[in-house]
């Protein structure tokens, strides 16, 4: 059995229960967040092997979350996957800059997401 | 320097008068006829007075006239005296007595015409004469009774008296006369130098007035036209709050007036038409942020309905992956249908959203290295299926030796896409051939096809904003109809252009360029 951990910060139900039940035919163990400030809290409670940030969160922006992750010692090898519903110019690169190491734009297809998973933390 | 003269301020009277200009003008030809006139009139009296004295001296003359004839008759009448008393013959006392006659004849006309201080000379002289032709009488006595020899010497020293008489008071009254006739030339003489001087001082006076009148009521006349076109020349260099100041009491007063309530308008008209420009600019103003707003809440919206159909779209692929089991053979068809229309649904929503970006001034390009040939290969990769299930050919067409370019790769492949897209959608047979080539500093994509072609009146209207060839075609093939619009302005933003040629029934050959390195300064 594989256990590694993967966090899905996200506020939208919806969202969430896709990633779940995707994930919930392979050997990943989810954990998921509802906002940032939760999503951090929890990642340097217990540091997951790969991160999905929702760029739009509340309290706490993605991107923000995301570079408070990369500067703590406890989480700055985590690879932190963006997600964000801007399919715009210049979002990869404010992904990139806040320290992504992935980047995906809704509406993803899960097929991709998975994929890309796989890319980061290999079954 | 007129202005401060008195001829200045008779300037200013003269304008000033309530008068017409017509009026003005003929009072002033009026005064200068008056002088005229007067002088004619002064004229013509000294020429009657002239005349007067010019007959009274012809009337002298014939009075000296006459009184040399008395003179005569009175030598003649001596002579036959002497003759009668020589040759003793009375035949001589007749032509005493004719000549006597002819005296008295005279003597009548010259009292008669003569003056009346004149008169007692006359009679003086008729006595002396009546007394001579008494003397005569005694001779003719003398001569019958032949008695001459003791009276001869006594007649005739009496007769010589009366003569000597006679001769004395004919020349005084010749002498009166002549006296008379000096002082009448005298006084026509002074009568024509008075005429003369008077001629010249009326013909003086006129000329004089005339040029006073011409001189102030043509300035009169040109003051107010001066301040007219100076007036004139400030509204129509846009100074519209303009007065003239005319105290003319004439027309040109009157035009200044009018001029004056011209100006007024005008400016009441610019204020107006100020107020207007700066209401519209105001409105302008909300308009652009409404327009603004608009655009904002559009993108938002676009964001929003994409957080659903991430759902949608994510539950569907699960299904059809068979995530949640294995998919009956019934349903697999629907959930495709499902996946279509909602892909189709984030394509125009996509659209929505980058022309609302746009507009709303927050669409910024990502400048970084790209490679043509891989949007090329990335066009047709994505579309490849598409040519594949309408039986379309599709090429593509790149050089080996491009070099590395610059610009928004990501937007430029949106570019091309939706004119490959477009260009398989509106193709039923043939094919669809894709490239790009460099061309000095530019690099130029091409998208032709065999498709229906786009009328040449429609060619300038297929990069406007929601439009298609026709409305039937948005329902033929889709679309939102603004795929080419945004195209466009991703392409200007680039600094770039896109052009299209087309033939109905032959097809289309879309182009666009944009600079090999956008961003950099050229060489």
């Amino acid at each position: 059995m594989n256990d590694r951990t993967i966090l899905y910060i996200e506020d939208n139900e919806f969202n969430r229960k896709i990633v779940r039940q995707l994930l919930s035919r392979t050997s990943y163990r989810l954990k998921e967040a509802v906002d940032g400030e939760a999503g951090v809290a929890q990642a340097l409670e217990a540091p997951p092997d790969l991160i999905l940030m929702d760029v739009q969160l509340p309290k706490m922006s993605g991107l923000d979350a995301t570079r408070v992750l990369r500067r703590d010692e406890r989480t700055k090898h985590i690879p932190i996957v963006v997600i964000t519903s801007f399919a715009l110019s210049g979002d990869r690169e404010r992904a990139t800059e806040a320290g992504a190491a992935g980047y995906l734009a809704k509406p993803y297809s899960p097929r991709e997401l998975l994929a890309l998973v796989r890319q980061f933390l290999p079954e | 320097m007129l202005a401060r003269s008195p001829l200045g301020a008779l300037v200013r009277w003269v304008a000033g008068i309530r008068v017409s200009l017509h009026t003005k003008l003929m009072s002033a030809f009026l005064i200068v006829t008056l002088l005229f006139i007067a002088m004619a009139f002064v004229n013509v009296r000294t020429a009657l007075g002239t005349a007067t004295q010019s007959r009274q001296l012809d009337e002298a003359h014939q009075r000296v006239a006459w009184s040399q004839q008395i003179e005569q008759a009175l030598a003649r009448q001596m002579h036959f005296s002497v003759l009668a008393l020589l040759s003793q013959d009375e035949a001589a006392i007749g032509k005493i007595l004719r000549e006597n006659n002819r005296f008295n004849e005279t003597l009548a006309k010259l009292d008669a015409a003569g003056l009346r201080e004149q008169h007692g000379l006359v009679e003086q002289v008729r006595a002396s004469q009546d007394e001579a032709m008494s003397v005569v009488a005694d001779m003719a006595n003398a001569i019958r009774d032949r008695n001459l020899g003791n009276v001869t010497r006594d007649l005739l020293d009496q007769q010589e008296r009366l003569d000597g008489e006679i001769t004395t008071r004919v020349a005084q009254l010749v002498d009166t006369e002549q006296k008379r006739m000096a002082s009448l030339r005298d006084s026509i003489a002074s009568a024509n130098r008075e005429s003369l001087v008077t001629t010249a001082a009326f013909s003086a006076a006129a000329v004089a007035l005339a040029w006073l009148c011409g001189f102030v009521i043509s300035w009169s006349f040109i003051v107010p036209v001066r301040e007219a076109q100076e007036f004139l020349t400030k509204i129509a260099a846009g100074n519209l709050s303009q007065r003239i100041e005319v105290r003319n009491g004439d027309e040109f007063g009157a035009l200044a007036q009018s001029m004056n309530h011209m100006s007024a308008e005008l400016a009441r008209l610019d204020q107006i038409k100020r107020d207007a420009a700066n209401e519209l600019s105001r409105l302008n103003t909300r308009l652009e942020q409404a327009s603004r707003a608009k655009s904002e809440f559009l993108a938002n919206m676009s964001h929003e309905l994409r957080t659903p159909l991430n759902a949608i779209l994510g539950f569907t692929e699960m299904m059809v992956d068979g995530l949640y089991g294995e998919l009956p053979d019934e349903l697999k068809e629907p959930l495709t249908d499902v996946q279509i229309n909602g892909k189709h649904l984030l394509r125009l929503i996509n659209e929505v959203l980058d022309l609302a970006k746009i507009e709303a001034g927050r669409m910024e390009l990502a400048l970084r290295e790209y490679s043509a040939a891989e949007i090329v290969a990335s066009v047709r990769a994505s579309l490849r299926s598409l040519a594949a299930d309408k039986d379309l050919a599709f090429e593509t067409e790149v050089p080996d030796d491009l070099p590395p370019a610059r610009g928004d790769g990501g937007r430029l492949t949106q570019c091309l896409m939706n004119l490959a897209g477009n260009a398989l959608k509106f193709t039923r047979s043939g094919g669809v051939r894709i490239g790009v080539k460099c061309h000095a500093d530019e690099l130029i994509y091409r998208v032709s096809d065999t498709g229906i072609g786009i009328p040449p009146e429609e060619l300038q209207n297929v990069f406007a904003e929601f439009r298609q060839v026709d409305a039937t075609v948005t329902r033929q093939f889709g679309g939102t109809g603004l795929g080419l619009s945004i195209s466009k302005k991703f392409i200007e933003m680039h600094g770039g252009r896109i052009w299209v040629e087309s033939k109905v029934g032959e097809g289309s050959t879309f182009y666009f360029s944009v600079p090999l390195r956008v961003g950099e300064a050229t060489a």
